[in-house]
């Protein structure tokens, strides 16, 4: 019986007294989740013939082309970028200066943000653009859905040869910065 | 004997595990039983206390404790929690099982015959830590150019269930006893993804700066039970209670089990647990997700002559490409599978103990041996191995303490006691003991607890 009153007071041990270090689980509250996002945007290649009419004779000197965006039509990106990169790598073996405009629209197709205009010299084949967007000085920003880019060629006053195998090539990215919390 | 012994050590030595050590063949409690059909005992008749002749509870994490994310330590959350996500590797998992009877009875049939039956039901959980996914999520794909994050990583399986059982213990002849038992699964709730596949991947590209590849995609996402017709979570908790009553998804298993007597002190037992499957069928939700899928970004056109929307043809690609398809067909879920071994040497003062017929049968006081434990679990066998030492105070009153290295210690004392007043028997099961001493540094607990009406 006193073996018993022993193993019975050993057990009660285990269950009733057994120790914890103390926890302090509210420092998830300020635990915040800082991933990085890249992921490939736009990007064509042209040649001249791409800035004539359909006869390819009459040239025009500049190009537009609109996509739709809704990545920042995403709840979880709308509330937790804090910053983003438009990266950009272009190639103009053309024989005239380029201009490439981009700007960012909402649904009813008005500019939200405008970045300043790229402009690359003729025969630079390695030119890198990188344009930073604080989210909090540019708010509007978040209700982008669509992409504009504007391809605009320096005006010589001589038309292109048609038949020109150089190119223009446009490249890039975009780095979303997020920050997110479990609060 | 001390060869036999050897053998059995080095042959395991290697393993690791997670079980119900201590009560595995303890004072011919009625719970073992449940662990080994084929288990011999005296009984005339039992009946376990309903609702607490058997609660046990489990819980492991390897990898990581509390005590690393939670400590007051003034370090930053951040540093530590990145540690931790740096350390954990794709075979650390969190599990949890817990089983409550609710009734549980045997009556002795004949001299040989001893029947036994119940239910109780059960909560079984594992999840395997997806590092890839974590990491992708916790830090994006911007610092890890080119690294192929892997789908196959994620494996979890959730089980709610009862379990309607009968079994029956045979004597065979004065060495050998045999045992099994027949199990009707009622699942309340399964949720289960499991050999999954898959990367995704940031190149450089060669038309635009960057190229991702989703490559060889299949990943499945089952669930039943969880998501009712109208496409709503059942977040009532007396559904999944009621479900385990015999009205949710129907399976069928079995316990084998056998006692073998190599001498009249060496003994040997085995026993294979949950041989069985579930068919789940109701509020079933199912999604697939298989394929693969190059993007590069929009490629602009620049043509007057068409309005193409580069977005929608992505996303069209996309779907079709790598579709996400839902069904509500029924599949099947195999219970994890449990096997038992053990090699018992008993030694000391030998006793007499009143049989169910008023015979006496001898028993010794002290025993010593090793047990064998390996449940089979999604991603590989998890297995641990046992020294134990046990010992009757009294014919009443048995005391057991084991040393298990598994998956989750290398330190794992355990302690058992069963004590009998009377037809009462209480019985108190306390696994990894070291870690009592704080209890936030713990990768593992685990115990038994239970009342038993016994008579023998």
């Amino acid at each position: 019986m006193k073996s018993f009153k022993k193993y019975s007071i050993l057990s009660y041990f285990f269950i009733f007294f057994s120790c914890s270090e103390s926890l302090d689980f509210n420092q998830l509250d300020d635990y915040v989740s800082k991933p990085i996002f890249t992921a490939a945007l736009t990007y064509f290649k042209v040649v001249p013939a791409k800035f004539f009419d359909s006869s390819g004779t009459i040239q025009r000197n500049s190009v537009t082309e609109i996509t739709n965006f809704d990545v920042l039509q995403n709840q979880f990106i709308k509330d937790n970028l804090v910053k983003f990169d438009l990266n950009a790598q272009i190639k103009n073996e053309f024989d005239r200066d380029a201009t490439i405009n981009i700007q960012f629209l909402n649904a009813n197709n008005v500019a939200v943000y405008t970045f300043s205009p790229i402009f690359i010299e003729s025969k630079n084949t390695n030119f890198i653009y990188l344009e930073e967007i604080v989210i909090t000085a540019n708010p509007t920003i978040l209700s982008t859905t669509k992409i504009k880019i504007t391809a605009e060629l320096e005006n010589t006053g001589i038309q292109m040869d048609v038949n020109d195998p150089s190119e223009f090539e446009f490249k890039s990215s975009v780095t979303f910065y997020l920050e997110s919390s479990l609060k | 004997m001390k060869k036999i012994l050897l053998v059995a050590v080095v042959f395991t030595t290697s393993l690791f595990s997670q079980n119900k050590q201590v009560l595995y063949d303890f004072a011919d409690l009625p719970q073992t039983l449940l662990l080994n059909p084929g288990l011999e005992n005296s009984y005339k008749f039992h009946v376990g206390v309903p609702l607490i002749s058997g609660i046990s509870t489990q819980f492991g994490s390897t990898g990581v404790v509390l005590n690393d994310l939670f400590a007051i330590d003034n370090q930053n959350i951040n540093n530590k929690v990145s540690t931790v996500l740096q350390s954990l590797t794709t075979k650390d998992f969190v599990q949890m099982n817990t089983q409550i009877e609710i009734l549980n009875v045997g009556y002795r049939l004949n001299e040989k015959t001893y029947l036994s039956g119940g239910f109780y039901q059960e909560i079984d959980a594992i999840g395997y830590y997806p590092k890839d996914l974590v990491i992708l999520f916790s830090e994006g794909n911007d610092a890890y150019l080119n690294k192929s994050f892997s789908a196959s990583q994620i494996n979890y399986k959730l089980d709610v269930l009862g379990v309607l059982h009968a079994g029956i213990t045979r004597k065979v002849n004065e060495k050998l006893t045999v045992g099994g038992r027949f199990k009707i699964y009622s699942a309340a709730l399964n949720i289960e993804s499991t050999n999954n596949s898959g990367t995704f991947t940031t190149v450089l590209g060669a038309d635009n700066i960057y190229r991702h590849y989703l490559s060889n995609v299949k990943m499945i996402e089952r669930s039943a039970g969880l998501i009712d017709g109208n496409k709503e979570f059942i977040t009532k908790p007396e559904t999944y209670l009621k479900n385990t009553f015999l009205k949710g998804d129907l399976g069928v298993g079995f316990d084998i089990g056998i006692t073998y007597h190599i001498d009249k002190q060496l003994q040997f037992s085995a026993s294979i647990l949950d041989f069985g499957f579930i068919n789940h069928s109701k509020n079933i939700k199912n999604y697939k997700e298989e394929g693969n899928f190059v993007f590069d970004g929009f490629e602009f056109q620049f043509d007057e002559d068409s309005n193409v929307d580069y977005w929608q043809q992505i996303n069209n690609r996309f779907k079709k490409q790598l579709p996400t398809t839902e069904n509500e067909d029924s599949y099947v879920s195999w219970r994890p599978a449990k096997i038992n071994m053990a090699l018992k040497y008993s030694f000391g003062e030998k006793r007499s103990e009143v049989c169910y017929d008023n015979s006496y049968q001898d028993f010794y006081t002290d025993a010593i041996g090793a047990q064998l434990f390996t449940v089979f679990r999604p991603l590989n066998p998890q297995l641990a191995l046992t020294a134990f030492y046990q010992k009757s105070f009294t014919k009443k009153l048995h005391g057991k303490v084991t040393y298990t290295i598994d998956e989750f210690s290398a330190y794992n004392f355990g302690l058992g006691l069963s004590a009998q007043l009377g037809k009462v028997n209480f019985y108190g099961m306390f696994d990894n003991l070291l870690a009592y001493r704080n209890l936030a540094s713990a990768n593992s607990l685990s115990l038994q607890l239970g009342l038993n009406i016994l008579f023998n």
